[in-house]
């Protein structure tokens, strides 16, 4: 069962149809236009229709225009379930639990950091620790995890990193309720000591970037958005604690499942019923991961504030360096949704896809309810990324969610073997971007080639209207682990 | 014979292994995954862990043993080279590696592995020579 098995609805958005695949409760949507449906993988499109088999599904099973293959839930996924008779899984998050990129401006101006970009990269690769095997600068005691564990980044703040206005800007204020840190494993403990406040590898990075576009005038002026303005985007988690507490909850709901005579199509779709002590248990784990991974970014961006004071000798309140926003884009929340025009509250599963709330919503802070949840999209390091705002028909068509970057096209070897010979930091340096990494080959398997184009898919979600772009952000400067 | 090879997976990283027994296909999925992270070549055998782990089936065995070897790589930065199998049943193995500590200054950084998964997980026998198929979340 491929592609012609699938019924375009629109020109953003395609259906697989209930009957693609025994057991589908519901159908699966994927959004991506005819560009994007040249590199749809059949295994995602396969993983979309094992999610629509799952008890209490509630609507449709979606993919966002980033889909890529995962394990059990594609990335790029988002699901609902019903509280009653629904599920909670930790495949529906993943491993990287509150994976999520947060944005803050400066009053700089791109031709004021230009000539200072070597030394601002040097010196933020310096203070950021990254890359395999590093260890961060803040060493805890099983005390002050557990502290994190249950104030996320306002753990941060009250340890001098960064000013408690920053909270109000962070998704759930950067603390999820909830979390219980009695039931997270020794383990999980021992990976997160000494890994508060890194980067990690792969395709986390800190960037620093300007704004070379902007499309929506109105909601630039009131984020304090203007042309050729210097930004840093930080992207990455909860680090081995996060990947910790996957590991054992899987292991936990693999029994569950069975347990509780759940079929699964895929192990890596291994789910407990929501009202279950398991799918508790999960739940209460997983929001002490997402508060590590909330206090990581706030660590991250107050030594970035401080790399930029070293270079400029300005004070980051003086530099204007105010955090936009910080989205989580791998999580499970318990939010209110109008299912068939009865207000309803669901279990959403977000792997790869970013809340992306309208204007008013209840859940965003004051300064943004006029103007809806800023959303962030990270593209590859060589092209660009994008803010936009969420909407009211996110609320009504994907449980108020959209994408969350550009998706790998390229695996890593076919990458290296195609950066074999380059210079690839050079090539970077030619298009004015300096790039700092830890790892010898990590630019090769992070260069712009091995993903899709960031832009292709921020014009999906734009046309479908689930969110709406308000400015591009090109990179200048970037540190990869 | 051929120890490991990587397998070419579009977002992430997978391997497959080889054994003449199931002993020496869990030893090669190990080292296979230790030199994903870092350029064996430079580590050299200074400490010796002991490791134990029990599952409730012979697919968790592989996922388990080598999810406990990330831990120690994650959490203490130990990196093995040379393994030997203790005990080994369906659902239980234990051993001992020999390794040191990862050091950045020294050794190469390659992927940072964050767990080892089900997903297309293949523990084979095919004539006399086992097969091991086991991807990375990276």
């Amino acid at each position: 069962m491929t592609l012609e098995n699938l019924r375009r609805i629109d020109g953003t958005k395609i259906e697989i149809p209930i009957d693609y695949k025994q057991g589908m409760r519901v159908k699966g949507i994927i959004y991506v236009d005819e560009t994007l449906q040249k590199d749809l993988e059949d295994q995602a499109i396969d993983q979309v229709a094992n999610v629509a088999t799952l008890p209490g599904i509630v609507g449709s099973s979606m993919a966002m225009p980033d889909v890529h293959t995962g394990y059990g839930f594609a990335i790029g996924g988002v699901a609902a379930f019903d509280l009653e008779d629904g599920i909670v899984s930790p495949g529906g998050v993943g491993y990287d639990i509150n994976c999520g990129v947060r944005l803050l401006k400066s009053n700089l101006l791109r031709e004021d950091v230009l000539t200072k970009m070597k030394d601002l990269v040097s010196i933020l690769y310096n203070e950021i620790p990254s890359g395999v095997g590093s260890k961060g600068r803040i060493r805890l005691g099983p005390d002050d995890e557990k502290k994190i564990l249950l104030k996320g980044a306002r753990w941060a703040v009250e340890q001098g990193f960064g000013d408690a206005s920053d909270l109000e800007k962070i998704e759930s204020g950067g603390c999820i309720d909830g979390a219980d840190p009695s039931l997270i494993s020794k383990k999980a403990y021992e990976r997160g000591r000494a890994q508060q406040g890194t980067l990690g590898s792969g395709n986390h990075f800190l960037e620093v970037q300007y704004i070379d576009e902007i499309y929506d005038e109105k909601a630039a002026n009131s984020l304090g958005f203007f042309l050729g303005q210097v930004t840093v985007m930080i992207h990455t988690g909860s680090r081995g604690f996060g990947h910790q507490v996957c590991t054992d909850f899987l292991e936990v709901m693999g029994k569950a499942a069975g347990k509780y005579k759940i079929e699964l199509s895929d192990k890596e779709l291994a789910c407990a019923p929501f009202s279950s002590p398991e799918a508790w248990d999960y739940l209460a784990a997983m929001r002490a991961a997402a508060n590590y991974a909330w206090a990581n970014r706030q660590c991250i961006m107050h030594w970035t504030r401080e790399a930029f004071f070293k270079v400029f000798s300005i004070s980051p309140k003086k530099l204007g360096m105010e955090l936009i926003y910080d989205v989580a884009h791998n999580i499970a929340k318990i939010e209110e949704h109008e299912v068939n025009g009865r207000k309803m509250k669901l279990i959403v599963h977000r792997k790869g896809a970013t809340r992306a709330f309208p204007p008013g919503h209840p859940e965003l802070p004051e300064i943004y309810r006029p103007l809806g949840q800023p959303v962030l999209i990270p593209g590859d390091m060589g092209r660009a990324s994008y803010v936009l705002l969420g909407t009211e028909k996110a609320m009504k068509e994907t449980f108020g969610s959209t994408c969350h970057g550009a998706g790998r096209i390229m695996s890593r070897h076919q990458a290296i073997k195609k950066a074999k010979g380059r210079a690839i930091w050079r090539e970077m340096e030619d298009k004015g971007i300096i790039v700092r990494s830890a790892g010898r080959e990590t630019l090769a398997e992070e260069m712009s080639e091995a993903y899709k184009d960031v832009s292709d898919v921020v014009e999906v979600v734009h046309k479908a209207g689930i969110s709406k772009k308000v400015a591009r952000l090109r990179p200048i400067g970037v540190i990869k682990g | 014979m051929e120890k490991f090879r990587v397998l070419d997976i579009s977002g992430d990283v997978g391997l497959r292994a080889f054994g003449k027994s199931k002993n020496e296909v869990f030893i090669n999925a190990a080292i296979g995954m230790y030199s994903l992270i870092t350029n064996l070549t430079s580590i050299k055998e200074k400490e010796t862990l002991s490791v134990s782990v029990k599952s409730h089936s012979f697919d968790g065995l592989l996922v388990s043993w080598l999810n406990e070897l990330i831990f120690h790589f994650d959490a203490y930065g130990f990196i093995g080279k040379k393994i030997d199998i203790k005990g080994f049943s369906e659902k239980q193995i234990s051993a001992t590696v020999a390794g040191e500590e990862f050091d950045a200054g020294r050794h190469e950084g390659k992927l940072l592995i964050k767990a080892a998964t089900y997903h297309k997980l293949r523990i084979e026998k095919i004539d006399d020579l086992w097969e091991i198929d086991v991807i990375f979340d990276i």
